[in-house]
Formats: C-alpha cells, structure tokens, sequence
C-alpha cells in the first residue's frame, strides 16, 4: 500500500509539473496564432547586473630613434551591485625600455658619462643628444574604487591606488561626492586625492647641482649622493559641473588645484656646464687611473613645491549617432609652465556594429621659470635648474583612429593607432653664445598602437 | 493605453522616426478604440449591452476571445475577462475604501467566463456581465505595433505602452535595449534594476500606483474572480521576458494570480523574470 500511495503522490507530481510544462507551450503557441507570427522571436533578455565588466588593453608605445619603449597590458573592470553601487578595480602592468635624454646637450666631441648607478661610463657620439641608455623598468599598478548612492540624489565614491616599480613607489587615497540637480540635467561633483610617493633611485639621491663623478666601486658610495629615497606628497582637489543641454549635448567644467611637496626632482636628469661666453661644453679630465665624465655636469634641483590650477571644459554633441566631443584645458603653476591643450573625438558609427573615432589633439605649453639649456660656468649657481626638455617650450601633436566592432555577444574589440610627434624649444634667453641658432632638443616621434577587447563576464 | 506610451527608433533621419512614431500612434488607438471597454461605439459595448442575445465579431476580436478562453482554461478560472464587473465595488486608487461583502457577493453572479455562451463568431453574456481585454489589449497592441514597425524599418525600435514594451531587434553595434525596472517604492525615481533586452518583450505588473491599503495591509489590484476579493500574497511587482508582449503579460498576469507561489511558478516556467515583493 505504501508502494502503491507513493507511486501515486509520485504521479501525482509529474502531472503538476506536465501540466505546469503545457502553460508555457500552449500559451507561446496561443499567442503565435494570435499574433499572426510562424514562429516566435527569440528573447535574450539578460539581467545586466550584477556582473563584471571588462576592458581590457595590450598597448604598445615606441618612440623614434630606439628611445623609450613601453608594452603595456591592463584591465578595467567594474561590477555593478545593483542600486548604482559598483565596485571597480584597474590593474595594469608595463614594461618600459629603451633611453631617454639626461638633459646633457650634444658636442662637437664625444662624451662620456658616469651612469646613475655611480658603477660604470657611457659614451655618447659627437653630435648626438646625450641618452641615458640604462633605463630599462617594470611597472605594476592596482586601483580599486567604491562608489554607491548616499542619499537620494547623492553619490559618494572612494578609492584606493598603489603602483610600485624599482626605484619608485605610489600609494594614494581619493574621495568624491557628487549631487544632482534640476531633475537630473546638472550634476556638481567634488573630489579629494592624497597620494604619497617615494623615489628610490639607483645610487641615492643625488645632491641638487652636485658633480658627476669619476666611476667609484662597488663598496664607496658616489660623493655626491644623500640619503637612499626620499618622498614627494601630492593633494588634488576638483570641482566640476556636467550640465545636459538639450537633448544632444552635454557640457563639463571642472577646475583644479594640485598642491605636490617634497622630492619634485629628477634624479636622473642632468644640465651640461658650458663656457659663459661661447655656449660650448667645458672639458673635464677624469682622475688619473680612473673612468669617468669628460665634461663638467650637474644633477638638476627643482623647487620642492608646484601649486597648479587647470580649468578644464568639454563639450559632446549627439548628431544623429555620431558623436563629436572637444576638450579645451588651461593650466598654469608657479612654476610658470602654462599649457593649453585642445582636444576633439569624433565618434562615425557604420554598418549595424562598427565605429571609426577619429582623433586629434594639440598641447603646447610655456617653459618652467628655472629651465636652463645649459648651465653658464659661472658663480654663483642658480638655485634651482633643470634641462628636462618636458620643462620648456614645447608643444606636441597627437592624430589617431580608432575602429571598433561590437559582436553578436555584445562584446566589443576595437584596435587604435596614434602617431604622437613633441617638439620642444629653448627659448633665447637660456641659450648662450654659439648655442643660439644651434640649440639641438630632443624632439621625437612616437607611435601607439593598441588593441582592446571590451566584454562581461 | 492607461498610461504613458512610448517610441523609441535608433534612425538618423527625422522623417523616418516621424513616420514610424506616427504608424504606432495609430496603431496604439486603432486597438484602444476597438476594445476599450469606455467607449460606446465598438465591439465591446456591443457585447456587453446585447442583454443577452448573441453578438457576432470580426476575426481579430474572435482571436481574442479564442485567447481569454486558452487563458481562463490554463489558469484554471483565475484569469477571467469577465471579472471587470468587480471594479464597481473596488477603487484602486491608493486609498482605504474598502467594498462590503455585500456588496461583492451582488456582483459574483455576474463574473466567469464558463458563464459565457462562445461559439467563434458569436458571443452571447447573460444580461449585466460584462467583458474586458483590459489584461490583454495593452499587450496585444504593443505587438501589434512592434511588428508594423519591423515591416516598416529595419532600424531598431522599441514600443512602450505603460511598462510593457517589446524591441524589434538589437541596436547597433549589435547593442542591447537597456530597460530599467521601475522600483516599487514610488519615491524612488531610480530603477529598481537594469535588464539588457536584445530581442523580444518585457511585460510588468505591479501595485505601485494602484492598490488599496487596510489596517495597514496593501491590498493588490489583482482580483480572485471567484472570491471578488484581492489575491492574497501576491508580489508587488512582477516582470517577464518573453518573445512577444503578449506572451510576456500573461506570464506576468499568470503568476501575480499565483500570489505566495508566483516565484515558484515563473521557475517552473523557466522564464527570465524580476519579482519585486515588499517588505
């Protein structure tokens, strides 16, 4: 009997669920006769939360002339929690190689230097901008950021960032409130961001315009170095506003200010010694039995505090789908570097799932108060110098293009090719006798490429 | 269509959103005016003011009906177009009226589609009954106007009439549809959460606006036609994915009617579906 009662609850269960089964069936069915459709559309409706969202980058970056190389792999993703409360994480890693210009000018002659490390020489050919060939790193970063409503029509978000290479380490702590007006069409938002950083560099920091001296070994540590590491504290604040216009156009200001203190120096970067009358490198003989430099060259000193200020404008346009958005930027310090930087995308939608953005961008900014081309061999010493070719006038052009194709996932690939070309100039007032007319900066071209595929998990 | 109705076409040209936005405008009124149960010049004023004797309808109102009858028969009576009638005694309108058990039991006589004399084309209701494709009309016109926008345009639209919507393909860049689920708390202007429609429809019931509130009970719009009375433990809001609107709407329909076992009835289903229940 027990057998027989529960063959029949067993029974009775596969009729509910057969029956259960036919709603769905005869129901789809009814509706394709009502409808007047043969076959039903297929839905592929998805939660689109919670899950992660990635995009992720292998770039590559070259400069001309064998300089700096960078390959380049990150990932950005996001997971969304529901409730607008997401959750991203940024991690990348780099691997950069190549040279880079110490700030030494070319010679008639040949040069030999001492390499950062105090151990060994390096010689540069006559004509040629010195490059410090040793630099050679790898960089990993991680950034994971929380952002959620607070209350209606507030969001806060926070973050936290850290990236390490061998003679440099990052960490930083940001914080942003923003709040919406006027039905949704204005958002204000505000931003705070503390980061740390200490410079480690190979062989010490050296002393600010200190010598470069004669190679020394392994167990004496160069003369003309301090401590090992020092720091540098940098404060950012932002202001900004988006304001929809309409409903095409969306408009964002945002104003900054970036407060950094501490190690703002290069350790690396050096500023050649020249005649104060005809510009020309002074000789140097290294001591007898040793290596060393052949002309007289000096570790740059920077201020240890930049107060900055940038105001910062863009502007998208919806054109029936294709999308234009221009940035403009101005940004001035105490340094006295002002730059302006123009920006412009372009967004061409084609076929039902690809894009082609042109884009175009332009910078030029004016030289840091205390950029020297070269350093008069005169006293006494200014107190700050640098021949950083990023710290004078300089502009640089940016064209790229970029292609994208969403696939039937809904998954995105997209490749971007940009060619980059920075042109520096001393201006007049630093350069010395026959430097004027003569002046050689370390100008290059550099091209990007990188391949990106955007998906979720 | 009760609510605000929507169109939205990913096209460049103006003229073209123009002529799509206007071919469903028509088409949302040609449905509203055939079967709304307001108006006194249609098919369902004919039906439902015969006072007995047999009424004979055109084709599409006979594949309606056809339609309500599948649905009463699958829901074993609980979805019934003749249970309209029990809205004399009901207000939904967020208030505390409540009806009188009296006054309910008057009207029981009057609901239930076996009462219903339906031999396709004739139709025959006793005198006082009355019939409503109110829990079908809205989502049978958002179909009918997603398929005339997809013989119209191969550009990708999406029709909403109220919350029930349907697309009639992906956007471009093989993009999906985003659709924010309205959260049931009516102050609360964001979406209670996000669905990526590629293809087919979405169809959501839900008490956010309209329901009754006693001894601080919230009663659902979703009546029991063989009680008079709300269903008990029926969730607040329910939405359905499914290849048509129609389809969609009745599962919705279907499983608010379950009340406490809507879930279990929408996994039973496998149908993609979002069921909000308050606290």
């Amino acid at each position: 009997m027990a057998g027989a009662a529960s063959a029949a609850a067993a029974a009775g269960v596969t009729d509910m669920a057969d029956k259960e089964m036919k709603i769905g069936a005869a129901l789809a069915a009814a509706t394709c006769s009502l409808l007047g459709t043969a076959t039903p559309g297929v839905s592929i409706a998805a939660d689109a939360e919670p899950k992660w969202d990635v995009e992720s980058a292998f770039l590559y970056y070259g400069e001309s002339d064998d300089r700096v190389n960078d390959l380049s792999l990150s990932a950005h993703a996001t997971r969304d929690f529901g409730d607008e409360r997401t959750l991203g994480l940024d991690l990348s890693v780099d691997s950069l190689t190549g040279a880079s210009p110490s700030g030494a000018i070319a010679s008639g002659g040949a040069q030999t230097f001492t390499s950062p490390s105090g151990r060994e020489t390096y010689r540069t050919p006559a004509g040629e901008i010195p490059l410090d060939d040793t630099f050679l790193d790898t960089r990993f970063a991680l950034n994971g950021s929380w952002s959620q409503p607070l209350a209606r029509l507030y969001t806060v978000n926070a973050g936290l960032g850290f990236s390490s290479e061998y003679d440099y380490q990052h960490i930083g702590a940001n914080f942003g409130l923003t709040r919406d007006f006027n039905q949704r069409n204005t958002t204000l938002s505000a931003a705070l961001a503390y980061a740390q950083d200490t410079v480690k560099p190979v062989g010490g920091i050296p002393l600010p315009l200190a010598q470069m001296t004669d190679v020394v070994d392994d167990d004496v540590s160069p003369g003309n170095r301090g401590d090992g590491s020092d720091t540098k504290n940098v404060l950012d604040v932002l202001l900004g506003v988006t304001q929809v216009l309409g409903r095409h156009s969306v408009l964002r200001v945002n104003l900054s200010y970036s407060d950094s203190s501490g190690y703002l120096t290069d350790p690396y970067k050096i500023l050649s010694v020249v005649d104060p009358v005809t510009g020309d490198l002074i000789g140097r003989t290294p001591a007898p039995g040793a290596s060393g430099p052949t002309g007289v060259y000096l570790h740059e000193s920077r201020p240890d505090s930049r107060r900055k200020e940038a105001l910062y404008a863009e502007l998208r346009h919806d054109f029936s789908g294709k999308v234009l958005q221009v940035g403009y930027r101005y940004s001035t310090d105490d340094w006295e570097v002002d730059s302006h930087t123009v920006e412009s995308r372009l967004r061409l939608p084609f076929g039902s799932s690809s894009y082609l953005e042109p884009h175009v961008r332009y910078y030029q900014q004016t030289a840091a108060s205390f950029y020297r081309y070269s350093l008069a061999n005169v006293t006494p010493l200014p107190g700050f110098a640098s021949a950083d070719a990023r710290l004078s006038e300089m502009n640089a052009l940016t064209f790229g293009l970029k292609y994208g194709h969403v696939n039937a996932g809904g998954n995105e690939w997209n490749a971007r090719l940009e060619l980059y070309r920075q042109t520096a100039k001393a201006p007049n007032e630093v350069l010395i006798g026959n430097q004027i007319g003569n002046a050689q900066m370390p100008d290059f071209d550099a091209v990007i490429l990188q391949f990106g595929y955007h998906f979720k998990l | 269509m009760g609510g605000p109705c929507e169109v939205l076409a990913e096209v460049a040209d103006e003229t073209e959103a123009r002529k799509i936005t206007e071919s469903v405008a028509a088409c949302a009124w040609r449905v509203e005016n055939k079967f709304s149960r307001y108006r006194s010049d249609n098919i369902v004023a004919r039906i439902n003011t015969a006072g007995g004797k047999p009424v004979e309808v055109d084709v599409e109102t006979a594949n309606l009906l056809d339609f309500a009858a599948l649905m009463h028969r699958l829901s074993d009576g609980l979805f019934d177009i003749t249970s309209g009638v029990l809205r004399k005694a009901w207000t939904f309108d967020g208030g505390r009226r409540l009806p009188t058990q009296s006054g309910i039991d008057a009207l029981l006589p009057l609901v239930g589609w076996s009462k219903v004399r339906w031999v396709r084309p004739m139709i025959a209701l006793s005198p006082g009954m009355e019939i409503d494709f109110g829990g079908i009309g809205k989502e049978y016109a958002v179909d009918q106007a997603t398929q005339l926008a997809a013989q119209m345009s191969s550009a990708a639209v999406l029709v909403n009439f109220g919350g029930d919507l349907a697309v009639t393909r992906s956007r471009k860049e093989n993009r999906a549809w985003r659709v924010g689920i309205e959260s049931i708390d009516a102050g609360d202007r964001r979406a209670a959460m996000l669905v990526d429609l590629a293809a087919g429809a979405l169809s959501t019931s839900g008490d956010t606006y309209r329901y009754v509130e006693s001894e601080g009970r919230r009663l659902s719009h979703i009546l029991d036609p063989r009680t008079g009375w709300p269903v008990n433990g029926a969730p607040r809001s329910v939405t359905v994915a499914a290849p048509t609107c129609t389809n969609a709407g009745m599962l919705t329909t279907l499983a608010m009617l379950r009340g406490p076992g809507a879930e279990a009835f929408l996994e039973s289903e496998g149908v993609r579906h979002w069921v909000q229940r308050g606290t």
